[in-house]
């Protein structure tokens, strides 16, 4: 399975793609935006998860996140932010994300969360 | 600004470098930031607007950067390079995104992090404010929290006069 990480902030990709090789997670995808999140989901089908930031220049990872779900793509999204509010929660999963991960987070927390998701994308 | 003001903010620092950093942070007596000498200590600045708004920054030595980003993603950093600016913004960012939640009841916005080397003193121009600093220790070295932020809503005692007076 592939899974796109969307982060504007170069660390934070290399902390998650460290935790997805963890769990022998082979093929990752970057982006650095919304908009290239959108893109890249919609040329790559064989994407089975998204870990999505919500704030990027170019385009925020709520938008993207209502782009891809209006375009029918059903990808489980990980919102992983630090946008820790109720309300932004719920506007979140309004929008179409599957989960969300609040930063500060340690590596065990990604890591459960993600096992989740693999686990179910196995099944 | 009220000192209980700065609580959420030394919280956040404690619990973003204990779960990003792996790394326990003490921290120090808050002073009034002095205008510094030249140095070339690296800062991640974030703006707050909204119910309260102001500036909340991070200042790292160089030293200190290194470890700090190190300790993030596992490696060794030997100099300044792209990735430890990347990491500084990254830090104030979770720093002020985390503090953000907890100010309950009030709406706040986050900018987008930057990150400059310098001293405080350009901040300071920038911003026509007075910087409160909270030195924190730690096992990656020293660094500073700065923190200029103020409720922009009336208190409501104000607001309560201000009403009686309308309606005398």
């Amino acid at each position: 399975m592939q899974v796109l990480i969307v982060d504007d902030s170069q660390i934070m990709r290399k902390i998650i793609t460290g935790v997805l090789k963890k769990l022998n997670v082979g093929k990752i995808m970057e982006a650095v935006n919304g908009q290239e999140a959108v893109d890249t989901a919609a040329k790559n089908s064989d994407i089975g998860l998204i870990m999505m930031d919500w704030n990027m220049p170019t385009m925020t990872g709520i938008d993207a996140v209502k782009k891809i779900r209006a375009a029918g793509n059903k990808v489980p999204i990980i919102m992983c932010t630090t946008e820790g509010e109720k309300e932004k929660v719920l506007e979140a999963l309004k929008a179409g994300a599957n989960d969300y991960l609040v930063k500060p987070f340690n590596p065990k927390d990604i890591q459960a969360k993600l096992e989740k998701f693999l686990a179910s994308a196995k099944s | 600004m009220k000192v209980e003001s700065i609580n959420p903010f030394i919280e956040s620092v404690i619990e973003t470098f204990k779960n990003m950093v792996d790394c326990p942070v003490k921290v120090g007596k808050p002073i009034v930031t002095k205008d510094d000498d030249d140095s070339d200590d690296i800062i991640g600045v974030i703006g707050m607007t909204g119910t309260s708004k102001g500036i909340v920054a991070v200042k790292f030595p160089v030293q200190t950067a290194l470890k700090s980003v190190g300790k993030m993603v596992g490696m060794e950093f030997k100099k300044i390079d792209p990735s430890i600016i990347d990491g500084v913004g990254e830090l104030i960012n979770i720093i002020a995104g985390n503090a953000k939640v907890k100010f309950e009841g009030q709406r706040i916005s986050l900018s987008l992090p930057t990150v400059v080397r310098g001293n405080m003193y350009k901040l300071n121009n920038l911003t026509g404010a007075v910087f409160l600093t909270l030195p924190f220790t730690s096992d990656v070295g020293s660094f500073e929290l700065l923190v200029s932020f103020k409720s922009t809503e009336e208190p409501a005692e104000k607001k309560e006069a201000a009403h009686a007076s309308a309606n005398s």
